[in-house]
């Protein structure tokens, strides 16, 4: 960096998505209270340790591989032609955006004088790989093996979410050119994927014990600590404060980069290289937060654990069009998907005894889904790129955001890459004798080595005088 | 193995080089192969001590309430 504006730009952009890095860790921060204040005490322990440890498990692979396969897969590879080189195989030729780049072992995947930012895009990445393999980690609590779960864990936060990202959530995806697929604060590539993996697993796992009475009535088995599950989705909200802007590009000419001569155009953009204001997001996220909150309050009866949920779930509901929103129709859409996915809920418990312990492919698998769907229909005719924007189908240039192609993205999402793999992993899995712990211990209570062996020591300790 | 050893020589270089590390330009690949043998070692060996940990409580057939009996202070 030679002159001062440009090094400006530069270190700003990088010290921008270095605070999104850092708010966002209070997600999970947050997830960790939240599963922990929802589980039983004979649990607490394990149950903390197999959320934490997705973080080193995580971050590992999204360094090996995870990052590579973002920049990798835009192309599918064969479905749409890269717009950077024609091809529709894998991008790993020496264009600017290539994955060649990111492989492991390149120079800018450590301390590079001559890139500030892709360090801090990677590490941004990485948190919302957390927070996928987080949702997961939920719905499963208290019958799975940490073994089986780390697993899972990579395989949703270095593999298929980076997939997913690489097809919706990159300028060059495929599904924006053919289905004109648009999902700008990830309704569907972070929330409606890893709930429906999430579903997937519960699947094979199964309930826990006692969920269900011996003719198949569901019990209600309640957050233990609901302070702590209060606090903990208070720091997701907080948390997803710093994802919505690591979301966006913070400063950028459009000019230019559209090819307009002469033109300059300064502006945030979403992920996709369209214009947007970090001001109007935030009317967007209050308004959907607002939303759900309304509704889960109205149709939980005024359930804390489900009207704390259910703010979640308006915003999850709304981020696939909260770049272009009125925040009024945040607001409504919230509230549809919040009153749908705690219907929907309940209706799968009953139905096919699925026991999702924190509602998570509830909030962020249906009600990801259906964001993604009303998104088709009130965003219908927006371009899905600033690029040349053409026919449906046509896979060479973009198509424009229409239900049907909002519809597909959402199976695709929730069960092409989400569902089907959490299945299929899971079977394995249990084919292996590796994915639920057993029956006693499930009894006795994961902590009970633990509890039993600081036991003398407690003793003492509660028995002192001095 | 050190990769600047005169920042002023470094930085008035014609093209700075950006890489700074220590092994910058030959070391990354193998401490790729090292970073994996450790990641997929966690995994061995922490599967193998869970599996035993969860082998040896089952055997026990605890009762849903007796961890109860190992809280000494509320």
């Amino acid at each position: 960096m030679t002159d001062q504006l440009g090094a400006l730009t530069t270190i700003f952009t990088e010290f921008y998505y270095w605070v999104t890095v850092v708010l966002m860790f209070l997600i999970h921060v947050g997830f960790c209270m939240y599963e922990v204040g929802a589980s039983r005490y004979k649990h607490h322990q394990h149950t903390l340790m197999k959320n934490t440890m997705l973080i080193p498990l995580v971050t590992v692979t999204w360094f090996f591989f995870g990052w590579w396969i973002y920049w990798a897969f835009p192309t599918g590879p064969g479905i749409a032609p890269s717009i950077m080189n024609e091809s529709t195989a894998l991008i790993t030729d020496d264009s600017t955006f290539s994955a060649k780049w990111y492989l492991a072992n390149t120079e800018y995947m450590a301390i590079n004088l001559g890139d500030h930012i892709s360090g801090v895009f990677w590490a941004a990445f990485l948190l919302f790989s957390w927070t996928a393999a987080s949702i997961v980690s939920g719905a499963i609590i208290e019958r799975i093996t940490t073994f089986a779960f780390g697993i899972l864990a990579i395989a949703i936060g270095s593999v298929f979410w980076t997939i997913d990202a690489a097809w919706g959530w990159h300028f060059d995806g495929w599904m924006l050119k053919i289905l004109g697929y648009h999902d700008a604060y990830a309704s569907g590539v972070i929330h409606a994927i890893a709930g429906g993996f999430a579903l997937g697993v519960l699947c094979v796992l199964g309930p826990r014990i006692g969920k269900f009475s011996s003719s198949g009535e569901p019990r209600n088995i309640g957050p233990r600590n609901p302070w702590l599950v209060t606090v903990g989705l208070f720091l997701i909200y907080t948390g997803f404060w710093g994802f919505y802007a690591a979301c966006n590009i913070p400063i950028f000419d459009l000019g230019p980069e559209y090819g307009i001569e002469g033109l300059s155009y300064w502006t945030a953009t979403n992920i996709y290289v369209t214009p947007t204001t970090l001001s109007g997001i935030t009317f967007n996220f209050l308004m959907s937060l607002s939303g759900g909150l309304l509704a889960g309050y109205w149709i939980a009866k005024g359930d804390p654990f489900w009207t704390y949920s259910s703010g979640l779930a308006g915003i999850i509901c709304a981020s696939a069009g909260n770049d272009l929103y009125h925040p009024i129709q945040a607001m409504i859409i919230g509230m549809i998907g919040v009153v749908i996915a705690y219907k929907l809920h309940y209706w799968v418990e009953r139905k096919f005894k699925i026991d999702d312990a924190v509602g998570a492919v509830a909030v962020h698998g249906y009600a990801g889904f259906v964001g993604l769907v009303i998104c088709g229909f009130v965003l219908n005719g927006y371009p899905s790129s600033g690029y040349s924007v053409g026919a449906m189908w046509d896979g060479t240039t973009y198509a424009t955001i229409n239900p049907l192609g909002q519809f597909l993205g959402a199976i695709i999402m929730f069960g092409v890459l989400g569902m089907l793999p959490g299945y299929v992993i899971a079977k394995v899995l249990h084919g292996m004798g590796k994915l639920r712990i057993p029956r006693e211990v499930e009894i006795a209570g994961l902590d009970y080595e633990m509890m039993e062996d600081a036991k003398s020591d407690e003793k003492a300790v509660s028995s002192a005088t001095r | 193995m050190a990769t600047v050893t005169n920042w002023i020589d470094h930085l008035s270089a014609e093209e700075v080089v950006g890489a700074v590390y220590p092994g910058a330009g030959s070391s990354e690949t193998l401490l790729v192969i090292v970073g994996i043998v450790l990641w997929i070692g966690w995994h061995v060996l922490t599967a193998r001590s869970e599996s035993e940990e969860l082998s040896r409580l089952a055997r026990k057939r605890h009762g849903a309430n007796d961890h109860k009996s190992n809280i000494t202070d509320w």
